[in-house]
């Protein structure tokens, strides 16, 4: 066919022969001005077919929050509107341009946000218990991420349509895959709070929990529990999130009250909490390193580091890997098994790096949804 | 899931039944104009001309259901939940159930007493059960 068309196109004078050489060098003109348009076409295709399935995810997480709301809150008006209003809620950042009490400042507001979203979630669902809440609170949490996520990608998506301009399209093009992963993440959250199952995030709570292993436990912070055992002949104190409803507690708090209350005793503070893994990395390695190992905005971290820098109190971590995908959605198999081999990990580092006799912390920081103490 | 439906030609590909349509037309119209191109080099002009145009036709049709079709995807519905089972052990006879997980189950509850002894039986796991399908990291 190929051999026929060349004849054809060799044939200039013929009728045929013209109308097709016409047409090639229309669609060469055309393709020479119009490339980048048919390009950002195709991108702008692409994003709205994503855009798509994000709106379904964000409008689902809205019905997920508002039938939990109803089921365990028993309001007496539907809860809709208050839900579409806190998924709108925002935080400022404090100015960072005179840096000195920046910290202070952002666990500041910080703590407004949280006291709002209590009393947000104790006005919409009065009937539910202490941990239905706690879930409530971070349900809405996740149904809020991903209706800023469908707002950002649409407002993207929208520009990029009305201007036509192809770095617009790009920029959101280029990192889609990643906001998709995210978006699927924060989705799968909807059910792990709902219903109050531990998350990827959970691993240091768990690992706390099975070191205490049914050790008395009292509230040493906001949201925070810390007891007390004996191993190999130290005395271990281990700290974590008050569960098993949905918290973080607030560990910098707790460590630098528990630091400041044995007076210099402590030798030795190990922080163990969920870490990202590189691509290729098994989900569940364990490693172990040394400094406060803490995600968040870095009020909890400051807190810790500040509370071991002035008492001369080393820092060892142990991470356990996990991809972006199990960070909120249901605990694996995969994490709920390098729980144990954390705990031997922790184990490992105290005979390791103290004496018999000394004083330890082990925090297990995270999210304590679905785990008790 | 995410990468199939942001790959190129999201849109269209998403329905298998464009997709086969597409097949469909884009083979009408391959033989189109190979007949064009026949009839051409027999002398048929006017014949040659009609399949030709046909042909032609056929792959416009193609490029324009590219860009204009509506995106449909797989799933209308949103993410699927997982499948999530509860572990509960007795730590006096060590006996070990697997049961799916209620809501209220929590690590280290003291759930229910033990079927063969006095104990209480604990939850010691609550994890998603691994889908068959899915495939290693």
């Amino acid at each position: 066919m190929f051999q026929l068309l060349g004849q054809v196109l060799q044939q200039q004078d013929s009728e045929i022969g013209m109308i097709l050489n016409t047409l090639f060098s229309l669609a060469f003109i055309v393709y020479l001005f119009y490339a980048q348009k048919i390009q950002g076409m195709t991108m702008l295709r692409q994003i709205e077919v994503s855009l798509r399935k994000i709106k379904r995810y964000r409008d689902k997480g809205k019905n997920v929050a508002v039938e939990a709301i109803k089921d365990y809150g028993k309001p007496e008006q539907d809860p809709t509107p208050q839900v579409e209003r806190f998924i709108e809620h925002f935080m400022i950042e404090p100015v960072s341009m005179d840096p000195a009490g920046v910290v202070q400042k952002l666990g500041s507001i910080m703590n407004v946000r949280e006291f709002t979203f209590k009393q947000e979630v104790v006005r919409m669902a009065p009937e539910a218990t202490e941990s239905q809440r706690n879930n409530l609170e971070n349900l809405l949490e996740a149904s809020l991420v991903l209706n800023q996520f469908y707002k950002i990608i649409r407002h993207y998506y929208l520009m990029g349509k009305k201007t036509m301009n192809i770095y617009i399209i790009m920029q959101i093009h280029m990192i889609l895959p990643m906001i998709i992963k995210q978006i699927e993440a924060y989705s799968a959250a909807l059910q792990a709070f709902r219903d109050g199952i531990p998350i990827g995030d959970s691993v240091g709570p768990i690992v706390a929990s099975k070191l205490l292993n049914g050790a008395p436990t009292k509230l040493v912070a906001t949201e925070m529990m810390a007891g007390e055992i004996e191993f190999e002949g130290r005395r271990v104190i281990v700290t974590k999130a008050q569960g098993p409803g949905g918290s973080v507690g607030k560990p910098g708090d707790a460590i630098d009250f528990l630091v400041n209350r044995e007076e210099g005793k402590v030798k030795m503070l190990i922080t163990v909490d969920a870490a990202g893994k590189l691509e290729g990395e098994e989900v569940g390695e364990i490693a172990e390193g040394v400094g406060a190992a803490i995600g968040g905005p870095g009020v909890e971290k400051y807190k810790i580091e500040k509370a071991a820098t002035e008492n001369n109190v080393p820092l060892y971590a142990v991470a356990i890997k996990q991809g972006m995908e199990h960070v909120v959605a249901p605990l694996v198999e995969e994490l709920m098994e390098a729980t144990d081999k954390a705990v031997s990990s922790v184990k490992g580092l105290i005979l390791d790096y103290s004496e018999e006799g000394d004083t330890i912390i082990v925090a297990g920081i995270g999210n304590t949804v679905g785990v008790g103490q | 899931m995410a990468d199939s439906d942001v790959g190129p030609l999201a849109g269209a590909t998403q329905n298998w039944t464009t997709l086969a349509l597409m097949v469909v037309v884009g083979a009408i119209a391959l033989a189109s104009l190979y007949m064009g191109f026949t009839n051409y080099g027999e002398g048929n002009m006017e014949t040659a001309f009609m399949y030709i145009l046909i042909g032609v036709s056929g792959f416009v049709a193609i490029g324009f259901t590219f860009f204009k079709a509506k995106p449909a995807t797989k799933t209308q519905d949103g993410p699927k939940e997982v499948e999530v089972v509860t572990t509960l052990e007795c730590p006096q006879c060590n006996l070990k159930r697997v049961r799916a997980f209620q809501p209220g189950d929590y690590i280290f509850k003291k759930d229910e007493p033990c079927t063969r002894c006095e104990g209480m039986m604990t939850v010691t796991r609550i994890n998603a059960r691994k889908d068959p399908k899915e495939k290693k990291d």
